[in-house]
């Protein structure tokens, strides 16, 4: 299967326009499979911006780029126009530093997480790690970049952090290291049996904005994005000036946006408005507002002249 | 369980010739070793002069390069490579 002209030239163009470029299945947001969603969580951690192709929406870039290369798999990192490996070798250099110096930037500092784990959790990963441990297989915690967690078994690789605990010894790459720091564990009883509990204190939480802080953050054009999360019918009722009806198209805008954008939503009381805030955190943002009494308390304690229903 | 399609594809001994066959004619100095491990999985061993002084992506990518028609397509006869060391003599 020859590498065609055409498809030759534009990796070659995609490689040379871009200083970084990661060859994924998904993209940066929405990685398709485990090895990309790795590298992805390296480079992100080390980069603000840098190219992804999706292989996934052009086969025949999936193709071209392991002709191109010489390398039978995908995800495929170029720096600089040069081929720098796949997914082991990435993990590899992220392990020794040496990734730091491929891509020009300066070595993150490896922190050793301390977790708390209570006794009833002890005792129950003792005996996970009896019955599918063994031979260099350990307990490893993970955190990805919307602060879930994630408790496996598997082998030790050279970055690998050790979590400063009581006595059961949990590993973390150093990137979930760097979001562990405070993480509780515990075990609940569930209808399904006992499960783990993780609990990160570095997590964003939702914040809350009372309607007297928003009318003077609106004064003072401080608010960019104020989300109406309530239903036409109601918007034709009242509004706030200045808020957009969180609609699909709206909701698809805002998704597309940094993670560190300032988000206030409100809605009739604050209920929706909580769940929907709460939805925002699970995709990665980190400065989501809830107003307090929604648009009844706005209506009761800054403009009268909108609309009680 | 998943359900295994049976491959009537050529058996593994005969498909770890074929990768034997493409790595020497791109480099007919070297001494290869290729062992079948599982259906489309294979391990190979290369040791070669020319490995000295490579980076290992660089190493890996010479013996990649020999194999590549053997892994393109949507359903190529070998599909994975579980291990591949290179060495020099």
């Amino acid at each position: 299967m020859a590498l065609e002209e055409a498809v030759k030239q534009e990796i070659t163009e995609l490689i040379t326009a871009n200083e970084v470029v990661l060859f994924m299945k998904g993209n940066r947001q929405a990685p398709q499979c485990g090895f990309s969603a790795t590298v992805v969580g390296i480079l992100d951690s080390m980069l603000p911006d840098y190219q992804t192709v999706d292989v996934l929406s052009a086969p025949h870039i999936r193709d071209g780029i392991k002709s191109f290369s010489s390398w039978p798999t995908v995800p495929q990192l170029y720096v600089k126009g040069e081929f720098v490996g796949g997914c082991d070798i990435i993990q590899e250099m992220f392990g020794t530093g040496e990734i730091y110096k491929t891509l020009g930037v300066e070595p993150i500092e490896v922190v050793q997480p301390s977790v708390e784990i209570s006794a009833a959790a002890v005792t129950a990963l003792e005996q996970a790690a009896a019955q599918h441990g063994g031979e260099g297989r350990e307990l490893h915690l993970s955190v990805d970049a919307t602060f879930q967690s994630n408790l496996s078994i598997g082998p030790r690789t050279p970055a690998d952090v050790e979590a400063l605990t009581s006595g059961v010894l949990i590993l973390l790459d150093p990137i979930s290291a760097s979001r562990a720091d405070g993480i509780t564990i515990d075990v609940a009883d569930t209808p399904n049996g006992q499960a783990f509990k993780v609990d990160n204190p570095n997590a964003p939480q939702v914040q809350t904005m009372t309607v007297g802080e928003l009318k003077a953050a609106i004064d003072a054009n401080e608010i960019v994005e104020l989300l109406d999360v309530r239903t036409p019918e109601e918007r034709a009722i009242a509004a706030i000036a200045g808020s957009v009806l969180l609609n699909e198209e709206e909701a698809a805008r805002i998704e597309a946006l940094p993670r560190d954008t300032k988000l206030v939503l409100h809605c009739h009381h604050g209920g929706r408005a909580q769940q929907a805030a709460e939805q925002f955190i699970s995709l990665g943002f980190t400065r989501v507002f809830n107003v307090t009494g929604g648009i009844d308390a706005w209506s009761q304690e800054i403009d009268p002249d909108t609309p009680r229903y | 369980m998943a359900l295994q399609i049976i491959n009537a594809g050529p058996p593994p001994e005969e498909i770890a010739d074929q990768i034997r066959q493409a790595i020497a004619q791109r480099l007919p100095d070297a001494t290869i070793e290729v062992r079948a491990e599982a259906p489309g999985h294979f391990a190979i061993s290369v040791t070669d002069a020319i490995f000295d002084g490579l980076s290992r992506v660089a190493q890996q990518q010479r013996v990649y390069g020999a194999i590549a028609e053997l892994m393109a397509g949507p359903n190529p006869p070998v599909h994975a490579i579980d291990r591949l060391e290179c060495r020099v003599p």
